[in-house]
């Protein structure tokens, strides 16, 4: 599978004379050209607010929002369209979910892992849940024989892929052993929507996050994924849009989706992610999960054959980032030097705090792949980090 | 208005590659003394950057004599420079200081506007200091 990088007019671009080697797609991924020309036509031939107007182009919008809906329903495998929220990103998604289930959770306990991004820890905090995180071994393996579910254990929400280490939860596993004790379970799909073929079902979760920008669409927009047994509690967030009737005394809401998007939604982002699930699809997910294991696993093993670089996390199942440090060599200091060499990777905690007290380090290099980045991105960064030990030395 | 030190500084750095920049940021920082891991405390770090920062100061004689320090070494580069630019000086002329050098040798437009409020936040905590010890 090669050839796709000409897909993504931006990694054409030279950076400080170099060929842009980007390896920071953890954080954004670029997006192609069906994408961009689709964000593109949709402003120019059929802009309009959805699900209001009478006239011709909010017709054509709506339904291209709502094909969008469809898209998205069917990657995920989920039972209908109706299960399908558009947000502003997994954040978003995240905190909504928290919001809805505050009367639950306040006084509660979420289960979550001890590799979370912040984005799977401050909303339940800001519910008023306590956090407990589910034992993990050395490699950073999620250890579930060791879920310990008690009387307050409300809710498990944990990340299907890891954004600093790569590492792959087993969500299967932690949906089956919730389902013994009937607890929801929320899966922060973040970092795997666009490395993995994704099935909510065969996963079995009530709740599914991601975000649009880290799959190759817009940012701004995100999803979340309610299974049907939650499609009836409280919205997050009120207005126009998700309303049967108001009155001053109180208000009925329409039926989900809608219920859940107040406002007027990310209408072109929405359809970019459509756009981008049509760009994957068009490839196969089976087949960019096998060309990204190529490379990841080759990326992986040269870093471990390099003097002096301690690579972090093992579970055996990996995908996306990989997180290093060289020894003796502050990660901000690689961080710079690897840029002047137009090779771009991302530096510090990666908004996963508690991840690096129990690593005992401040932060990590991180190099993240998606499906664009080739064994020679992976080289160039080995001989960058050889430059940078260098210029160390 | 143009300052000594601060030119020396920018002819140092004219011509070089963006990497030979970097190495020569990395000599600088080899040769600045580490601070005492005493003084390395929370009350002396400066929030904001991208790596840890120290700053502690004293006055000798009526001057402000600063020490800064990173575990970056690139940042510590920079700190050595800003140490030989503002030390030595009597707190009014620290305050009045124009610290032109950092565009000069390209470091601000190159730093993101994150690490640039780091940088800023140095420069900002440098300056409180010197107005504190104007009274």
């Amino acid at each position: 599978m090669t050839g796709h990088r000409k897909d993504f007019p931006i990694l054409a671009k030279e950076i400080y004379g170099k060929r842009l080697v980007y390896l920071d797609n953890a954080a954004t991924s670029q997006k192609p050209n069906s994408v961009i020309d689709t964000i593109s036509d949709f402003y120019r031939s059929d802009n309009s607010n959805i699900h209001r107007g009478v006239h011709y182009l909010s017709e054509v919008s709506s339904e291209r929002y709502e094909k969008a809906r469809e898209k998205v329903s069917s990657f995920i495998g989920a039972d209908e369209p109706a299960e399908v929220t558009f947000t502003a990103g997994t954040t978003d998604s995240i905190n909504q979910v928290a919001r809805s289930l505050e009367p639950v959770l306040r006084g509660n306990e979420v289960l979550i892992t001890g590799v979370e991004h912040h984005s799977n820890i401050v909303p339940w905090q800001l519910a008023g849940a306590r956090l407990r995180a589910i034992p993990m071994d050395k490699d950073c393996d999620l250890l579930t024989d060791s879920i310990e579910i008690t009387d307050r254990t409300k809710l498990i929400a944990i990340s299907h892929a890891s954004n600093v280490l790569g590492s792959i939860n087993p969500v299967r596993e932690v949906t089956r052993i919730a389902k013994e004790h009937d607890i929801p379970v929320l899966v922060d799909a973040a970092q795997s929507i666009q490395h993995l073929p994704i099935d909510v079902k065969d996963i079995g979760c009530d709740f599914l996050a991601f975000s649009g920008h880290k799959m190759y669409a817009e940012t701004g927009i995100g999803v979340l994924y309610t299974s049907e047994r939650f499609s009836e509690i409280m919205p997050a967030r009120g207005g126009g849009g998700m309303v049967d009737k108001v009155t001053l005394e109180g208000t009925t809401y329409l039926k989900p989706p809608l219920r859940y998007e107040a406002g007027t939604p990310h209408i072109a982002g929405a359809i970019s992610i459509g756009a981008a699930i049509d760009y994957m699809q068009g490839i196969g997910m089976d087949k960019i999960r096998r060309h990204e294991h190529d490379v990841y696993s080759y990326a992986r093993e040269r870093l471990l054959e390099t003097d002096g670089v301690t690579v972090y996390g093992n579970t055996g199942q990996m995908c996306g980032s990989i997180s290093f440090n060289l020894e003796n060599i502050h990660h901000y200091d690689t961080g710079l030097i690897l840029d002047k060499m137009g090779i771009a990777v991302r530096t510090g905690h990666h908004c996963a705090q508690p991840l690096m007290r129990t690593l005992g380090i401040e932060g990590t290099v991180r190099a993240s792949f998606a499906l664009y980045n080739t064994k020679e991105d992976a080289d160039a960064l080995i001989d960058g980090i050889g430059k940078v030990r260098m210029m160390h030395a | 208005m143009r300052d000594t030190v601060q030119e020396e500084i920018i002819k140092q750095f004219e011509g070089l590659e963006w990497l030979d920049r970097y190495a020569l940021l990395i000599s600088f920082a080899k040769e600045l003394e580490p601070m005492d891991a005493k003084f390395r405390t929370e009350k002396n770090s400066i929030s904001g950057c991208q790596s840890r920062v120290w700053i502690i100061s004293h006055k000798e004689d009526g001057r402000l004599m600063f020490h800064l320090d990173s575990e970056a070494m690139i940042t510590r580069g920079i700190m050595s420079l800003l140490m030989k630019v503002v030390n030595n000086r009597p707190p009014r002329e620290v305050v009045d200081l124009d610290l032109y050098f950092i565009e000069e040798i390209g470091l601000k437009s190159n730093l993101s506007p994150a690490r640039a409020d780091g940088l800023a936040s140095i420069i900002r905590r440098i300056r409180e200091v010197a107005e504190g010890e104007m009274n």
